[in-house]
């Protein structure tokens, strides 16, 4: 019985202390408060990591998963590089960590990122050949006039007159129905927070729980 | 006076969920929730995953625990705790990906407790959940989970909780792999990119309503009969504010 409670005891007086920091602009109690919850959130990425770490050196000996030793091999290089760094030896003339950074995961991730707009592009490809429908053109409509709308009036062989219209169209999309349909949808999430955190505090939600 | 005002609003609608709860209890309330078809599409993903040999893959999004964006990873967990109790109880447990280190013991412990609610506890093993990268490495991420989605069997995944732009590359790997996909995210961008990838999307606040939809507990339940009248409240007061200053100027 303790054992089922205890977690719960904690929880709600934890969100009970946060809300009195927040409510009466408490500074003491906020920075407690936002110290724990930056010690724990430390604690729980370094658990990650050895999850990671501990997750596919399991399918490299089981599975001869070559991923995996491809990941297992980088987390250990880029460990070796941050404890040079932390020794003070100097391996590519500077720190190895921010080397290892910038030649190799910015580049990766920048490639990804470029490589979204493809992707989307397929995918609304894609959404027109699943399923014709009315929600279905009006997406692409609004994307081509998005498109369009921040390109086209840029260009001078475009008439000023067609330029304009575009312009105003692709305005009016963006800060009206965008905006409205952006602000609605923030305004729903807010009161789903609201709910959510009250049945936190009031302990009818206990996500750490049975 | 703000200060009165906001513990006043606090105050009210803890009564209000109190008082709507009770009436669900009681049998009182004729509160019916809507049909959401990603919610109906859910309830079956476990049987079939278990059917084909398949498995099911559950991600929780990259927001953690400790922020502002804490109730988004603590609704996506809900779809985790339905799901895994499903799918432990025929030993078929669901890849679980995280992408903030403060998930991991909470998608962990989702893990387990079905395990135990399906008196199958000597078959849980630590690590059933993986952290991917951390909430800074979006593309990482979405590198991560679609390595995932190609090197395990999976038929069907549930992306629920707080994402980026990346959800356009998890979720057209998992369209060409004919993997069925169910997105439920708070994110504007993500749910514009969600929306081209699947059909099946669970739009900002319907997010919130998972325990309701898949749990049907009355606190829950409740809390949407507040939510939808909070909504009201909100909608009437913006038409009435601006009537209002229309007619005045």
């Amino acid at each position: 019985m303790l054992t089922k409670r205890l977690p719960t005891v904690i929880a709600i007086s934890m969100g009970l202390l946060t809300l009195i920091g927040l409510l009466f602009s408490a500074p003491a109690i906020n920075r407690i408060t936002l110290t724990w919850g930056a010690i724990l959130a430390a604690i729980a990425l370094l658990f990650g990591v050895f999850n990671l770490f501990i997750v596919h050196i399991r399918r490299l000996l089981n599975e001869r998963n070559l991923y995996s030793g491809v990941l297992i091999i980088s987390m250990l290089l880029v460990f070796i590089g941050a404890l040079a760094d932390e020794l003070g030896m100097d391996l590519v003339g500077g720190s190895t960590v921010n080397y290892l950074f910038q030649n190799v995961q910015l580049p990766l991730e920048s490639a990804l990122a470029s490589l979204l707009a493809f992707f989307l592009l397929f995918a609304i490809v894609n959404l027109l050949r699943r399923r014709r429908s009315l929600k279905t053109v009006l997406f692409l409509l609004t994307v081509i006039f998005a498109l369009i709308g921040s390109v086209l009036p840029r260009l001078s062989i475009i008439p000023e007159s067609a330029s304009s219209l575009i312009a105003t169209i692709s305005t009016v999309i963006d800060t009206v129905v965008v905006a409205s349909g952006v602000r609605g949808l923030i305004l729903g999430i807010a009161l789903g927070t609201v709910m959510l955190s009250i049945r936190l505090l009031l302990g009818m939600e206990r996500p750490y729980n049975k | 006076m703000s200060l009165q005002i906001v513990i006043a609003i606090l105050l009210l609608l803890t009564m209000l969920l109190f008082l709507a709860s009770r009436q669900i209890r009681l049998g009182r309330s004729n509160f019916r929730l809507r049909p959401l078809p990603a919610y109906e599409k859910l309830s079956g993903q476990v049987g079939r995953a278990v059917e084909s040999g398949q498995k099911l893959h559950i991600s929780l999004g990259q927001a953690g625990v400790t922020g502002a964006e804490t109730a988004t990873s603590i609704a996506a967990t809900q779809f985790l705790s339905a799901l895994a109790k499903d799918s432990c109880a025929n030993n078929t447990p669901p890849i679980v990906t995280v992408g903030n280190g403060t998930l991991l013991p909470l998608a962990e412990n989702q893990i387990r407790n079905a395990y135990d609610a399906a008196d199958r506890l000597y078959q849980y093993q630590p690590n059933h959940a993986q952290f991917i990268a951390q909430t800074e490495d979006n593309f990482a991420f979405a590198a991560g989970v679609t390595s995932e989605l190609m090197q395990n069997k999976v038929l069907s995944h549930v992306l629920a909780g707080r994402y980026g732009a990346e959800i356009g590359i998890i979720g057209e790997a998992a369209n060409r792999q004919n993997i069925q996909q169910i997105i439920a995210t708070d994110d504007p961008t993500a749910l514009a990119i969600g929306t081209a990838v699947s059909e099946n999307v669970i739009i900002g606040e319907e997010l919130f309503a998972a325990g309701a939809y898949i749990k049907k507990e009355p606190s829950q339940i409740a809390s949407l009969q507040v939510q939808d009248l909070l909504r009201w409240v909100i909608a009437i007061t913006i038409v009435g504010v601006t009537i209002f200053q229309f007619v005045t100027q």
